[in-house]
């Protein structure tokens, strides 16, 4: 599979996608809402984590973590920390970089949104088949075409992987070299880039007369041969996920949460 | 063409209405944040700036999407998942090989230049949200750049900015500039500056210069964009220009608006037409 997607049998799993994905965006618009850094931290390790650990993909979480978050996180840290504009209590100075409190708080407080962020997207990556989202996106009225261009682009990324390296191997058999310097390695990249582009146009004529054949976007609803179940109480949850998210962020916007 | 059915001219409104109001909200998302975040930084916090530049441009970059994708024949959108596979591939190949660049818009302004402004847009979009699903949601966020780079690449075609070997490069430069303003309040105030290691390092040395947040970012971009867009639009003027035209002539677009200068002396008669004035400038609905 080419998705972070992974099969389990959890609740977390069997929700409906788009109760996750208004769950996610309350999440997200709640932590970029607040100011406080230790609220975004607290969704993380009450919400998210638990999300995760009870549909079982605890342990790719802490991979993807380590791998996409904790280098943004040592960047932010180092760049925010030492070199805030605005900081005036220093800590600690050395040349340039000063150690300021204000610039500690400031990457706290994105470190922490940005974890909520990015964890909260990967569990719902991590749990939702794309598939399944692009069913339940389409049943809740999305266009069928924006479900058409993500299914077929996941389901082409194999083909085009496969097609690249028999390029790749087709023209190192004609002497193209790509070991060398940054610019020699620059220069192979068009004799790669131009067939490939060639080869995939040529194939769009076939497969849009294809579409077309199967009425392709003709009728405006089309039934669909599976369908994601949408309970009531999925339903209320998600209105309820949306009023909080709504009342949380007036709430700042007014001045109570400051 | 021979795809628009009743359907999609009944709801020709609403999408006109839906692609002015995304553009609407990310103009004003913009405007707010570089006016308005001075005094708010002053008091000592983000304010509401990050929630403000996520939801602003994610709302606007989805109403446009949404918009745009309802005005696209089958062939485009048969033709949008490969350029978004292109976006992604040679992305990841150009951090393979280690080169300073991204390269991850090449698909985007192909799709551009071959199919319209619309047809960018949709690319642009739906690419973060693929990465999203496929190797991590940290590019999400940006999606608003994609779709105004996939925009841009539709009209500098539709200026005739690809009938001269020599201008695409200058219309990458220009959509760079456009690209590194616009991204700069995402990458200041939802990460900090710090959107990868090289970046960090820019950023840092411009704060230490004393440049404010956004200045920084703003000036990080300025540095890395616009080279990065030059090389992408020239690439993809020696791809299209290595194309048969018999290949380019198929889509209505290029026809249209005459994109490659040569008018393919097997074209059908009408669909040149309209593109014998030069470079037309504000033909907004160009069929009825």
């Amino acid at each position: 599979m080419t998705t972070l997607y992974l099969e389990r049998a959890s609740a977390v799993h069997r929700l409906n996608p788009v109760t996750k994905l208004v769950a996610l965006l309350a999440i997200i618009a709640i932590v970029f809402a607040v100011p406080q850094w230790w609220i975004p931290l607290g969704i993380v390790v009450l919400v998210v984590v638990p999300a995760a650990v009870l549909a079982r993909v605890g342990g790719r979480l802490l991979r993807l973590f380590l791998i996409l978050l904790l280098p943004l996180l040592v960047v932010l840290f180092i760049v925010q920390g030492f070199f805030f504009p605005d900081g005036t209590t220093v800590l600690w100075q050395w040349g340039p970089a000063r150690l300021t409190v204000e610039g500690l708080v400031f990457s706290l407080t994105i470190g922490s949104r940005l974890s909520a962020l990015v964890l909260g997207s990967l569990v719902f990556v991590l749990t939702t088949h794309p598939a399944r989202l692009m069913t339940a996106l389409t049943q809740a009225g999305m266009s069928s075409k924006i479900a058409y261009v993500i299914s077929a682009s996941l389901q082409i990324i194999p083909a085009f992987q496969e097609r690249a390296r028999s390029i790749l191997l087709a023209q190192q058999a004609r002497g193209l070299e790509i070991a060398g310097g940054p610019l020699r390695r620059a220069r192979a990249l068009l004799p790669l880039i131009a067939p490939l582009v060639l080869g995939m146009i040529t194939d769009v004529d076939e497969r849009s007369t294809a579409m077309e054949a199967r009425a392709f976007g003709a009728t405006p609803r089309p039934t669909s041969l599976t369908v994601v179940d949408d309970p009531l109480s999925e339903r209320i949850g998600r209105w309820l996920l949306a009023a909080a998210a709504a009342a949380v962020i007036v709430l700042v916007v007014v001045g109570v949460i400051a | 063409m021979s795809g628009s059915t009743p359907a999609v001219d009944a709801n020709r409104t609403r999408n006109r209405i839906f692609v002015a109001l995304g553009t609407l909200v990310i103009v004003a998302t913009y405007l707010y944040l570089i006016l308005a975040q001075p005094e708010e930084l002053a008091e000592g916090g983000l304010g509401t700036s990050a929630l403000i530049a996520l939801a602003g441009y994610l709302i606007g970059a989805g109403l446009i999407a949404a918009g745009a994708i309802h005005r696209l024949p089958t062939a485009t959108l048969s033709l949008i998942p490969i350029a978004i596979v292109l976006n992604i591939a040679v992305g990841q190949l150009t951090a393979v090989l280690g080169l300073p660049l991204y390269l991850d818009s090449i698909g985007t302004v192909l799709v551009g230049v071959l199919a319209g402004p619309a047809a960018g847009a949709v690319t642009g979009a739906l690419t973060n949200v693929i990465w999203g699903l496929t190797i991590g949601p940290i590019a999400l966020p940006f999606a608003v750049t994609a779709v105004v780079i996939g925009v841009l690449a539709g009209y500098a075609a539709r200026w005739g900015m690809f009938r001269r070997f020599y201008l695409a490069p200058v219309a990458g430069f220009v959509t760079g500039i456009v690209a590194a303003l616009v991204s700069a309040p995402i990458a200041a105030f939802i990460f900090g500056g710090a959107t990868g290691a090289g970046t960090g390092a820019i950023v840092a040395a411009f704060q230490a210069w004393g440049n404010s947040l956004l200045a920084s970012t703003t000036l990080q971009g300025l540095l890395s964009d616009p080279l990065d867009k030059t090389i992408t639009f020239t690439i993809v003027v020696i791809i299209l220009f290595a194309l048969p035209s018999r290949l380019r002539g198929r889509f209505p677009f290029v026809r249209q608006y005459n994109v490659f200068g040569k008018v393919a002396p097997v074209a059908p008669a009408e669909p040149a037409a309209p593109a014998a004035p030069a470079a037309p400038a504000e033909p907004e609905a160009p069929k009825a």
